[in-house]
Order: structure tokens, then sequence, then C-alpha cells
């Protein structure tokens, strides 16, 4: 049988495709593994407990940053349980059009943080949904390390708003709990926002 | 004799005009539909500079709200207190504990002058549900003259940036 990706080898890759560009993270173990694989990063938007809004934060930070050329893009890390409970944002990023925004699904199929209890995403085409909804690109992407790389990178250089759908494992690796302040986690990321070195000729 | 609710949505939209937002996210209501209207394409707050948009509930309008306050964007939602209760939970656990200065008006219901037989259920409840929540809100209804009720607006906006926190202005418009 074919091996899928764990989670934090997605998260690995992910970090290093978009380590200069802002990344808003879901919470739970998605946030724990990450700062396991890449350490505490100052463009990672660590969302600690709000199950169901990043795709809505991530898109409010896109819009934000229409026009603003130190920031390419703005990259969304979601698991599909959480996704599941904004569903309606999809159809809000198909009205807006944030063409910066990447949406990046890592899909294991269950609640892990809270026991492995099974979502609804089985029978979700969450790709067929996003184009649905009008976003510029949506796909699903193979389960392997080359197939995801590939992908990123791709969405790195392509207009958005963009979905990928990668499907993880639910190898859980211990992990510590992250107990910082929301406060500080707010403002470190608004200070690196604020100072980041840009890609394109001014900023705004 | 109490101000009309012409002359309150009007001190609204000016109260609104004040903080000059970029972006507008608005929720039906049929007693905002005044301010919405000078928003929306056609009405005198309309323009290429500003972007007004639909949100399906409130909690995803909070979200939006928050990511702007991250990027540093003037932004405000616009919405009736029949939906406050949705909003709670996102409140709390992201822009409320990140201290980020979300702004939002809120239309109030219930109370004399309410033709909805049910909307009171949840709406007269407003007050005692932000206050359970620790949630900061001003309110402008018929105690305040209309002559303030801009110049409150502009300053609960202030407010939130000089806390770090959501602030929301409740606005009677229904003659309460």
């Amino acid at each position: 049988m074919r091996r899928v990706l764990q989670r934090p080898e997605a998260l690995a890759l992910l970090d290093a495709a978009f380590s200069d560009q802002p990344v808003v993270l879901t919470l739970g173990g998605t946030i724990r593994e990450m700062l396991a694989v890449a350490g505490r990063k100052p463009n990672h938007l660590y969302s600690l407990d709000a199950m169901g809004q990043t795709l809505a934060i991530g898109l409010g930070l896109a819009l934000g940053l229409d026009g603003d050329r130190r920031h390419e893009k703005v990259v969304v890390v979601e698991g599909d349980g959480s996704l599941l409970m904004g569903f309606s944002g999809l159809a809000t990023v198909g009205h807006l059009q944030p063409t910066k925004l990447v949406l990046v699904v890592l899909d294991n199929g269950v609640y892990l943080a809270t026991g492995g209890q099974p979502t609804a995403a089985a029978g979700i085409d969450f790709a067929a949904t996003a184009r649905a909804c009008g976003w510029a690109e949506a796909r699903d992407v193979p389960s392997d390390f080359e197939s995801l790389r590939e992908s990123l990178g791709w969405a790195r250089g392509a207009q958005g708003p963009i979905l990928l759908r990668v499907k993880v494992g639910t190898e859980q690796p211990k992990t510590d709990y992250f107990l910082e302040d929301p406060v500080l986690l707010s403002r470190q990321f608004q200070d690196w926002l604020l100072r980041a070195e840009g890609t394109g000729a001014s900023a705004v | 004799m109490s101000a009309s609710s012409v002359e309150r949505s009007q001190a609204v939209i000016e109260g609104l005009e004040s903080i000059d937002p970029r972006h507008v996210l608005y929720l039906p209501s049929s007693t905002l539909k005044q301010v919405l209207a000078h928003f929306l394409p056609g009405g005198a707050g309309a323009g290429p500079e500003r972007r007004v948009y639909p949100i399906p509930r409130e909690e995803e309008g909070i979200s939006i709200l928050s990511g702007l306050a991250l990027a540093g964007q003037r932004a405000v939602m616009i919405f009736q207190d029949n939906g406050v209760g949705n909003l709670l939970t996102s409140l709390l656990t992201f822009p409320r504990p990140y201290h980020l200065p979300i702004f939002g008006i809120v239309a109030r219901r219930g109370g004399l002058g309410e033709y909805n037989s049910m909307i009171h259920t949840i709406s007269e409840r407003t007050e005692a549900l932000l206050d359970a929540a620790g949630v900061r809100y001003f309110q402008l209804d018929s105690r305040t003259p209309v002559a303030e009720w801009a110049p409150t607006i502009t300053k609960g906006h202030t407010f939130a940036h000089t806390t770090h926190q959501p602030v929301l202005v409740l606005v009677n418009l229904m003659g309460g």
C-alpha cells in the first residue's frame, strides 16, 4: 500500500515554500507540529483556538494586503474539520476574489486533536466546491512529497484564490502544548508584516 | 421630540464616514436599509477606494475584520443585534484575546416600536449577552441627542484602537 504524507511532512514543505510569506495556521496539532518541524517563525500566525475561522482570517489578511508589494501571497493552512466549520468562507472567497490567497487543506478525515472522530470530509470534493464558488484554481494534490512540493511552487506563482487539498495520514507525533500569550503572537506577526522585505519596487 | 429613523440613520452614516472605512462588511437588515444604501453601488458612500461586501454570517465577518486589522486596515461590519449570538465564539477566541481593534455598528431590534413577534426574544438580551461576554459596547438611542450620534461613533472607533479590543456601537433606529 502506498504511503501517504503525514501532516508534519506536509507542514515542513509548506514552511519551506513560503518561508517569506504570511502563513495563517489552524489550531491544535497543526500549530504544534509546525513548531516541531520549523520552530517559531515570525511570518506564522498561530490561531490557537479559532476553529472554523482560519480561512476567513486569511481572507481578511489577503484583502488587507492587496496592493502591498511586500507580500506576494497569504497562505492559509486548514484542516478538513475546521474548513467544514467555516464552510461559507469558500463562497465569500469566490465572491471577493482575493488574488493573493492560497488555501492548503491538510485533510486527514478526522478531528485528530479530540480523539480521531471522523469528519464529514470523506464524501466532499473541496476542490470542486471551490471551483463552483468561483475560485481561480482548485486542485487535489497526490499525497506524496514531490507532488506537494511541485504544487506549492506552482501556487506561489499563480494568481489566486487557489485551493490545494492534500490527504494526510493520522500519525500524531508527541508535541508539547503551545501556551503563548495570544497578544504576543498577534504583535509579533504584525511587526513582521510591517518590516518584511519586499519583492516588489515599493511598499504601500 | 425624538429624532426620526431617517435622521438617526443619517447620523450613523456621518459617524461612519468620519472613520472613512476602506472595507464595509454587511449583513441583511431592514432597519439599516438607509445606511447600507449609502455604501452600496449608487450610494454617496460608494467609490473605488472602498470595498463593500456581504457576509453570510456574523462570525465569518468577525474573522475577516480580524485579518483586516492585522493588515492595518480601517474596516467596519454593519449588522443586527439578533446576530450577536452567532459571533460570540469567534469574537472571544480570536480578536479579543489577540487584542485586535475591530469595530461594528449593530442595529437594535425589539422594544417599543418592534413589529416582529419573534425577534425581541434574542434582541432584547443583547446587552446581557455582551456584558456576560465582556465585550465593550456603547449605546445610541432616544436618550442621546441625535447630534451626538456621529461623534460617539467616531469616538467608539478610536476607543477600539486606543484599548486594543473589539468595540460595538448599538444603534436604535426604530425610535426606542
